[in-house]
């Protein structure tokens, strides 16, 4: 699984990450950091995408941290309608 | 006028529609299991539909034989589920009276739960062998939502559960609320429509369907057939959290997840503590951190031992070389010692070689010098002189080859062999 450990992996499929798959690559990452068997340039990568990671990690932490949001699906529906039909 | 058909007749209707309730009064009696709708009492019988979500029919039955059965009128509203035994009839009506069709029922009680257990034994089935239990399942749900739509009663006691579930998760993102009856006839399509509206909104991650607990009836709208077929296509993920633990409806099987409480379902819609996933967050980071700095220090250090290997390394090959140079010294000069002595023994083989030629060539060699010195002494001056030429010289003593250097001296001697006689020039006219 590590030995061909792929730079930036996730960060590719940026669109498809989720919290969970990024916290999972996180400890993967920190794995093969620990291994010692990565070389010097994919230390570096590695080192630069746990960064990426952990910013988004902790942006969608905050996104759920800070005061709950209640709305209601009928006067979302009336809006997006009221929105149709001036447009 | 077109011609008749080939048919028998024409019969007169009155007798056709005595017939017909004869041919319907001979069908089998059979239980008819659905929910009442419309039920009211007339002079003789009462009236009222049975239906499911496939079909109805109209039902009667006299009101002799409901007053012998002792059921409360009342218990038949709107969505009761009853058993009703009878079979068809047909009225043929009069001349005052429309004719009509009914399920006349001699026979009549409220569904028990083992009817609606049988029913939804059949339901299951059904839609497990069409592979509707499987598509919710495949979703996949995120660990942490921004956005929870939940199909609920407004204010209901599942609301205040779900609500404080998410709150111990340290949640606080956003919730849709899609408010719907959750205990009627009206509850399912109003469900499943609700669903439908959170599906139809990109930023809903996941629902929630919720209701406090109850009976098989009150939770009846969760196994609806139309319901689940609609949860079971849809593209959201869709958390039941319906009655309690020991409730087990439709709907939980098509779901992506059953929950037995709303409470339990919170602890699901958001698979971790909020502020727990940040410390845990913080962890990674440093360990991330660490991890990197430490490899990149192994490897500094490394690469500093490395770098101490070609020191090492000259410094051996330095030392190696100057041991082989201290050799080849030691080598040198006993070679030259040997050598020196080897020389000296082929020159004093040489030495004695030399001599005992030389001793052998002297007579030899003295023949020769003999010849050599006849041959030198034939081309002396002196030897011409005695055979009668004279030389002129100058005053100096060197010789006068030309006239014209006798005429530059005016004293001149000529040599003869025997005596020299000076001369005086005299000048050319």
């Amino acid at each position: 699984m590590l030995s061909r450990f792929e730079p930036n992996r996730m960060t590719e499929n940026a669109e498809q990450q989720t919290y969970e798959s990024a916290t999972a690559r996180l400890e993967e990452i920190i794995t093969r950091l620990d291994s010692g068997e990565a070389e010097l340039r994919e230390t570096l990568a590695l080192c630069v995408e746990a960064k990426q990671l952990i910013e988004f990690c902790k942006l969608e932490l905050e996104a759920v941290s800070g005061a709950l949001t209640e709305l209601r699906l009928d006067e979302l529906v009336s809006e997006l309608e009221g929105r149709a039909e001036t447009g | 006028m077109k011609p008749d058909p080939e048919l028998p007749g024409p019969f007169p209707v009155g007798r056709y529609a005595a017939e017909l309730r004869e041919f319907m009064r001979a069908r089998a009696r059979v239980l008819v299991l659905g929910e009442v709708t419309g039920f009211k009492r007339s002079r003789v019988s009462c009236y009222f539909e049975l239906r499911d979500r496939d079909g109805a029919i109209p039902c009667s039955i006299w009101n002799s034989d409901l007053d012998r059965l002792g059921i409360d009128e009342l218990l038949l509203r709107d969505g009761a589920e009853v058993v009703a035994g009878g079979g068809p009839d047909y009225y043929p009506g009069s001349a005052t009276a429309a004719p009509s069709f009914s399920f006349r029922a001699t026979h009549l009680r409220l569904a028990g739960e083992g009817d609606l257990l049988a029913q939804l034994a059949r339901l299951r089935a059904t839609l497990e062998s069409e592979g509707l239990f499987k598509p919710q399942r495949r979703l996949a749900r995120p660990l942490i939502p921004k956005t929870i739509g939940v199909v609920t009663a407004r204010g209901s006691a599942a609301c205040a559960d779900l609500l404080a579930g998410l709150e111990r998760r340290g949640w606080r993102g956003t919730i849709i609320w899609a408010d719907a009856p959750v205990q009627d006839r009206r509850a399912a399509p109003a469900i499943a429509e609700a669903l439908r509206g959170l599906a139809a909104l990109p930023r809903v991650e996941v629902a929630v369907v919720c209701r406090g607990g109850g009976s098989l009836f009150d939770l009846w709208a969760f196994c609806d057939e139309g319901l689940c077929r609609t949860v079971a296509l849809l593209r959201l993920p869709v958390i039941s959290a319906v009655g309690h633990e020991s409730d087990h409806t439709l709907l939980d099987d098509v779901a992506a997840l059953a929950c037995s409480t709303p409470t339990h379902a919170a602890g699901e819609v958001v698979g971790v503590s909020i502020p727990d996933a940040g410390r845990e967050l913080a962890t990674a980071a440093a360990l991330a951190s660490n991890s990197g700095r430490s490899s990149v220090g192994r490897r500094g250090r490394r690469l500093i031992e490395l770098a101490g290997v070609p020191a090492r390394s000259v410094r051996a090959e330095r030392s190696r070389m100057h041991q082989t140079l201290r050799e080849v010294r030691a080598s040198g000069l006993r070679g030259v010692r040997e050598r020196r002595s080897l020389t000296g023994r082929h020159g004093l083989v040489m030495t004695r070689r030399i001599t005992a030629e030389r001793q052998r060539g002297v007579p030899a060699r003295g023949e020769l010098l003999a010849g050599l010195e006849l041959a030198l002494r034939a081309h002396e001056p002196e030897r011409t002189l005695q055979r009668g030429y004279a030389l002129v010289e100058d005053p100096r003593g060197e010789p006068i080859a030309s006239a014209a250097a006798a005429r530059r001296n005016a004293n001149l001697t000529i040599r003869f062999a025997d005596d020299a006689v000076k001369v005086r020039t005299e000048p050319d006219d």
